[in-house]
């Protein structure tokens, strides 16, 4: 019970975002439009789990946080890879290396794989088996360690925090 | 007020031409760099970036009306859905064979799911030499 | 005057990305390649869409360019899973 609502409410904030007037009716048809949306897909949204509204709330600064250092390192991202992009000869040295990771949701892992895409030089590939590694491709590959260092102290801290 | 509206259109079009050139640089690397890979780096990365601050430079001209709210919602949408659409097709084309480009240095991901069969972990010679054929 | 000069900047630099994605879809090594090309067209096309519901001053553009780039997704991950397992669903 306590999911349905919790995915209502975010149902109709998407409803208002897409129908492009933010106002209480808006929100409201689609809080009601989204159970009906909920129950044909109920095993996407793992229903087994207890959670409370308590812990949710108190995540919020933490997510804030995550994203605006998110966003830096999109914008880090995308100047490195146009620099490689602009030199008249591509030097590059790509490969893929498995990265090992601390995070056991999935949640946390898809959190976690879709930051890697989106900062400086790697693209997350595959998860290993286990859910204990990912692939990661990296465009320039001068020290596989210090690129795993990196993913596990500045980025896996943020998701970890915001997430699990 | 007017000083205000001044401001508001150097800062929307500094986003606009900013977002495009983003975006015409990410489509250079895909015609430029060696392979499927790299080419999915800098269409996932800059690609993006440069939609949403095309997407932001219509919020920042017009305020949260309608207009500016759907700009928001569809640059979102790109931004989540990228990560997904990249990861998805750098895996298919990893199983499908389609090997990294001969400056490559390491593969860890080739072994772990065919270890039997080691001729799709390596690289894919003809691929390559396809590709410096058309270059 | 402003909206004129920016609607011709937009679609000079957007024609000019589009090359380098038609080039890709048409000599494309690899199938990845094609559709990673297909993928960055839709991009394109979302942001020429953006500039041009912008300069008309009309919102249902922006329909046209998230219905766009939706599908897009959605093809994208259907031709993967097809390369990857032989079947869709």
């Amino acid at each position: 019970m306590k999911r349905y609502v919790l995915y209502s409410i975010a149902l109709g904030f998407v409803w208002c975002f897409v129908h492009g007037v933010v106002n209480l009716s808006n929100f409201l048809i689609g809080a009601m439009i989204g159970p009906f949306l909920i129950r044909p897909f109920k095993e996407l949204y793992s229903f087994g789990e207890e959670i409370s509204y308590r812990e949710k709330l108190n995540r919020i600064p933490k997510q804030i946080h995550y994203f605006s250092i998110l966003i830096v390192e999109i914008v880090k991202a995308s100047i490195v890879v146009a620099k490689i992009v602009l030199q008249p000869k591509i030097d590059i040295k790509p490969g893929i290396i498995a990265v090992p990771i601390r995070a056991k949701t999935d949640v946390g892992i898809t959190a976690i794989a879709n930051t890697i895409t989106l900062t400086p030089g790697t693209l997350t590939i595959d998860v290993s088996n286990d859910k204990s590694a990912l692939y990661v491709h990296c465009i320039d590959i001068d020290n596989a360690k210090e690129i795993r260092d990196s993913i596990k102290d500045d980025l896996e801290e943020y998701v970890l925090e915001a997430f699990e | 007020m007017n000083n205000i509206t001044f401001i508001q259109d150097i800062l929307s079009n500094f986003f606009f031409i900013a977002g495009m050139f983003f975006v015409f640089l990410g489509m250079l690397g895909l015609y430029r760099l060696p392979d499927v890979y790299n080419r999915l780096h800098a269409t996932t990365k800059i690609g993006t970036l440069g939609a949403f601050g095309v997407m932001m430079g219509i919020v920042v001209k017009l305020g949260f009306g309608p207009m500016g709210i759907k700009a928001i919602t569809v640059g979102l949408f790109l931004l989540l859905t990228a990560p997904v659409a990249a990861h998805m097709i750098s895996r298919a084309a990893h199983r499908h064979g389609v090997g990294l480009c001969e400056e490559s240095t390491l593969d860890d991901y080739g072994k772990t799911y065919c270890p039997m069969n080691s001729s799709c972990a390596v690289k894919h010679e003809e691929t390559i030499e396809d590709e410096h054929d058309q270059m | 005057m402003n909206t004129i000069h920016l609607l011709d900047i937009a679609l000079i630099f957007m024609v000019l990305s589009i090359i380098p994605c038609i080039h890709r879809i048409i000599k494309g090594p690899t199938i990845p390649d094609r559709v990673i090309a297909v993928d960055a067209l839709a991009t394109v096309i979302v942001v020429m869409l953006g500039v041009y519901s912008f300069v008309q001053e009309s919102v249902f553009f922006m329909d046209v360019a998230l219905v766009i780039s939706i599908i897009a997704f959605v093809g994208t991950v259907t031709i993967a899973k097809y390369l990857d397992e032989g079947v869709v669903f």
